[in-house]
């Protein structure tokens, strides 16, 4: 399952006492169900900003952004949670795991804030996680698992509801380039596999080249980038 | 474990997680601790208050009429208890003349309060040997003065009686019949001896009825359909007149003591807030992750209210467990004792009532779900961008 995903306008700005930054100064962006779309940019030009914007975590000062024809500014806070819980999956550069919960719990846990019965919640992580090779590391903690195992479960618990849209935030940041390389294989032949909208923020161009589109943010505005 | 609601279940995680934590550990166990050492310091101090209270009440009590009407110097004293007795609840009716006097004996006297009575000796002299009508004497006279069962005694009234040579008192010379326990609150002496003899020394202008009841609670609803059948000018008082002063000096002295005691748990809820202001900021990222995935403000609150609550439960239980169990072992075993000469027990009671149980629970869970609360509203204020930003 896919949705498209819409921003017309998005103006973001943030103030540091005096000091004014304009991140985003006018974001205007289609992508289409199913497709797979990467954004590049230096350090700090906004790319997990305009993640943020289009995962319904943060409000445009200016803008728009529609998900599967669901307008963003039209719903409270709580209508954004039930909305990102079923319409998005998130993976952060740093893993974001809960130290206090195991592998697997941390794959259920969306399936647990939306109130899923357990057991169904478990069998589906237990093939997730076997899906990426994790099957004899279920019950280890985060602390006990390598960086590449850790972003491996963050993926399969972004993927446990089979949200529409994938969201992934420097998902290599934080690896070696050989585990990098293989989470990045992953989340291609996963977003293949399950026909999710995904897009990845990433400074890795190397990578990003391996994805349907590619984007550069740069000054606030996005560019098509040539391969 | 598996199946609990999504937010109990993320609390008692961090619940388990904040023993990896030393300052976390040390301020969930002074919060916890705290509650606990307030409610068990609540349940002992008004646990010992009761049993004092109890005992001085049943002490005071016991030498009180239930129910007593001072009759206007004309009305009809017969006439009076008849139309009492036929009043449904009502047990006994007897006659009484108060007055004050003098007790005479073997060259000694001392001053009394003298109550005449009619028929059987009223219950407010009580553990008497006999209830017969004769002259009764408290036990603590009787053994100062050596006074024993059938030993000659004058008494004199403090009302003279006019006579050729000049007012005369009046006296009569009567045998002891009978000794009562004295209370170890009672100030002044008291004799009781009968009606007549009481008349004779006193007059009848200060007759009175003594009414008894079912118990202290009937005597409360019966006094104003006795003061409906009494004549103009009656007083009606019930125990609850006659000691006034001391029992809102016992309900002030509980209230007071629950309000200091009460502090402890105070502090210790404050301890609380600043535990789960601690935890919401060594778990924000998570929070913020645990937002990111849907969950609504409102879990996340109930979150950080069910890890507040839990440790309020810990220690409302052990304060519990102490408190009842440490009341009910000093009062078994008389573990506090008293200097008997100086007060009128030998040891301090201890007795725990639901209702002070129930209050002191309903007081601390509601200051510290406050607490908690005010916490817990940080977490569902906390926008998921702000926390995965940190």
């Amino acid at each position: 399952m896919s949705v498209p995903v819409e921003a017309r306008g998005l103006k973001k700005t943030y103030r540091d006492g005096a000091r004014r930054v304009d991140v985003l100064t006018g974001i205007d962006l289609r992508v289409e169900p199913g497709e797979f779309v990467s954004v590049v940019g230096p350090s700090g030009s906004g790319k997990s900003t305009l993640l943020h914007l289009l995962g319904a975590l943060d409000l445009p000062d200016e803008g728009a952004v529609e998900i599967g024809g669901t307008s963003l500014a039209a719903l409270d806070p709580r209508e954004l949670a039930s909305f990102r819980n079923r319409t998005i999956g998130f993976v952060f550069q740093f893993q974001e795991l809960l130290p206090d919960f195991d592998a697997e719990e941390n794959v259920m846990m969306p399936g647990r804030i939306a109130g899923l019965e357990v057991s169904a919640l478990r069998h589906r992580a237990r093939d997730l996680l076997a899906e990426v090779g994790l099957e004899e590391r279920m019950d280890h903690y985060p602390n006990e698992l390598s960086g590449g195992e850790r972003q491996r479960v963050a993926l399969c618990r972004a993927l446990l509801l089979e949200p529409p849209l994938l969201l992934a935030d420097e998902p290599t940041g934080n690896l070696d380039p050989k585990s990098g390389d293989q989470i990045f294989d992953l989340m291609l032949e996963l977003q293949a596999r399950h026909g999710t909208t995904a897009m990845v923020v990433t400074h890795n161009p190397e990578l990003a080249r391996r994805c349907g589109r590619l984007l550069r943010l740069e000054s606030g505005t996005l560019q098509p980038e040539s391969r | 474990m598996s199946n609990l609601p999504f937010s109990l279940y993320v609390a008692l995680r961090y619940l388990k997680s904040t023993r990896r934590d030393a300052l976390i550990t040390f301020l969930s166990a002074t919060a916890a601790g705290g509650i606990a050492l307030g409610i068990a310091a609540l349940i002992l101090a008004l646990a010992a208050l009761t049993g004092f209270q109890a005992a001085l009440r049943g002490e005071i009590l016991a030498r009180t009429p239930q129910i007593e009407v001072e009759l206007p110097p004309d009305a009809e004293g017969e006439a009076a208890r008849r139309s009492v007795a036929q009043l449904p609840g009502v047990e006994g009716v007897g006659l009484l003349i108060r007055g004050r006097g003098w007790l005479l004996a073997a060259g000694r006297a001392r001053p009394v309060e003298l109550v005449g009575f009619d028929g059987e000796l009223p219950g407010f002299f009580p553990e008497a040997s006999d209830r017969a009508e004769g002259l009764y004497v408290g036990d603590r006279l009787a053994t100062i003065w050596g006074l024993g069962e059938g030993d000659l005694v004058e008494v004199a009234s403090t009302r003279p009686t006019l006579s050729p040579i000049g007012p005369q008192p009046r006296v009569r010379r009567l045998l002891v019949h009978g000794i009562f326990e004295t209370g170890r609150t009672e100030q002044e002496a008291r004799v009781a001896l009968p009606l007549a003899e009481a008349a004779s020394l006193l007059g009848r202008a200060d007759t009175r009825l003594s009414i008894t009841t079912g118990g202290l609670d009937e005597a409360l609803r019966l006094a104003p359909q006795v003061a409906a059948v009494m004549p103009e000018g009656a007083v009606v008082k019930t125990w609850r007149d006659f000691n006034r002063a001391l029992l809102f000096a016992l309900r002030l002295e509980k209230g007071l003591m629950f309000v200091a005691v009460f502090l402890i748990v105070v502090v210790a809820a404050m301890s609380l807030v600043s535990d789960i202001t601690l935890i919401l900021a060594s778990k924000l990222p998570e929070v913020g992750m645990l937002g990111a995935m849907g969950a609504r403000p409102r879990e996340l609150q109930r979150v950080f209210l069910w890890l507040g609550g839990s440790l309020v439960a810990i220690g409302t239980l052990l304060g519990v467990l102490v408190g009842i169990g440490g009341a009910w072992m000093l009062d078994r075993y008389q573990l506090l004792s008293l200097p008997s000469q100086v007060y009128f027990l030998d040891h301090v009671p201890f007795l725990v009532r639901p209702t002070d149980v129930f209050w002191i629970l309903l007081a601390t869970v509601l200051l510290t779900f406050g607490c908690s609360l005010y916490a817990a509203k940080k977490a569902a204020a906390m926008r998921p961008v702000e926390a995965l930003r940190r």
